[in-house]
């Protein structure tokens, strides 16, 4: 139990996917300028990074390793990676227009969210059991949404910040993301 | 014979089943939309850059559609292009003649 417990606190702050291991960069700065959308966009990646790093896990212990046909799993889970993405844009679509709308192309671009493959083949290379392969990429997806809405709530101060000129807009987001960064560099070796 | 013949097997057999999925997930879910919108967005660069201000082309074509934006908003568009467009959404605008 104490084991699952590091562990989840290792996914969520220590290995931070955004800030310490610099998967999914993209959404980080596309879609973090108004917290509507980056929360919206927190939970459809935590929703897919769950459901596809199970499926990809059952996908790989009871189909590729029985065959012996582990190098298929790159191409397998790309496939349900986008596979699944796609179901969510069309559950979205129904569910949330407004959401949907605010998303945009970032949402189809989940697919190639290089955090959500990133978690599936980390989750085979650490050797997880189904339990703690569950555990580390909720934590890690949420660790994500964390990152997402700290980030956005500074955008939107930022936008209001008195910013020399040659800085304003992206060079100074990704100043504050590079600060994050470093403080989140220093929670190394706590768990 | 058989290295080849099971993970093209494996391979086929997945992307048979989730693309069904993704069939009755679009079915159940189906969203009726405006038909016009993908005529516009045919006649837009379709390079989703954002430079409008949308998130991308489908927004703007929606935009347009509501008379929130205007052609000219799309920046790498061509001058002649946006004529184009503009005469699409006049004709669209246009109220119906009997016929």
């Amino acid at each position: 139990m104490s084991s699952l417990i590091s562990l989840a606190f290792a996914a969520f702050i220590v290995q931070n996917i955004i800030l310490t291991q610099f998967l999914g960069i993209c959404p980080f700065l596309g879609v973090s300028r108004k917290r509507s959308a980056a929360v919206g966009m927190g939970i459809a990646v935590v929703f897919v990074i769950v459901l596809s790093s199970s499926i990809t896990w059952l996908l790989y212990h009871y189909v590729l390793a029985e065959l012996h046909i582990e190098y298929l799993r790159t191409i397998v889970f790309i496939l349900v990676i986008a596979s699944l993405v796609q179901m969510v844009e069309i559950f979205l679509k129904k569910i949330s227009p407004a959401l949907y709308k605010a998303l945009g192309i970032y949402l189809p671009l989940i697919t190639t969210n290089c955090a959500v493959l990133g978690v599936a083949i980390i989750n085979i290379n650490n050797g997880y059991n189904f339990l703690e392969m569950l555990v580390y990429s909720t934590f890690i997806s949420l660790g994500f949404l964390f990152v997402m809405v700290i980030f956005s709530m500074m955008r939107e101060k930022l936008d209001f910040a008195p910013v020399p000129k040659a800085f304003k807009g992206t060079p100074i987001a990704l100043i504050v993301a590079a600060i994050l960064a470093l403080i989140f560099t220093r929670f190394g070796g706590i768990v | 014979m058989s290295q080849v013949l099971i993970p093209a097997l494996v391979l086929a057999g997945l992307g048979f089943v989730l693309g069904f999925l993704i069939f009755l997930v679009g079915k159940y879910f189906y969203v009726e939309e405006d038909n016009r919108i993908e005529g516009i967005v045919e006649l837009l660069p379709k390079y989703n850059c954002g430079a409008c201000g949308y998130p991308g082309c489908k927004e703007m074509a929606i935009g347009l559609l509501a008379k929130e934006s205007k052609p000219a908003m799309c920046k790498p568009m061509k001058k002649e292009d946006a004529e184009v467009l503009q005469k699409h959404l006049d004709a669209l605008f246009a109220p119906k003649t009997e016929a």
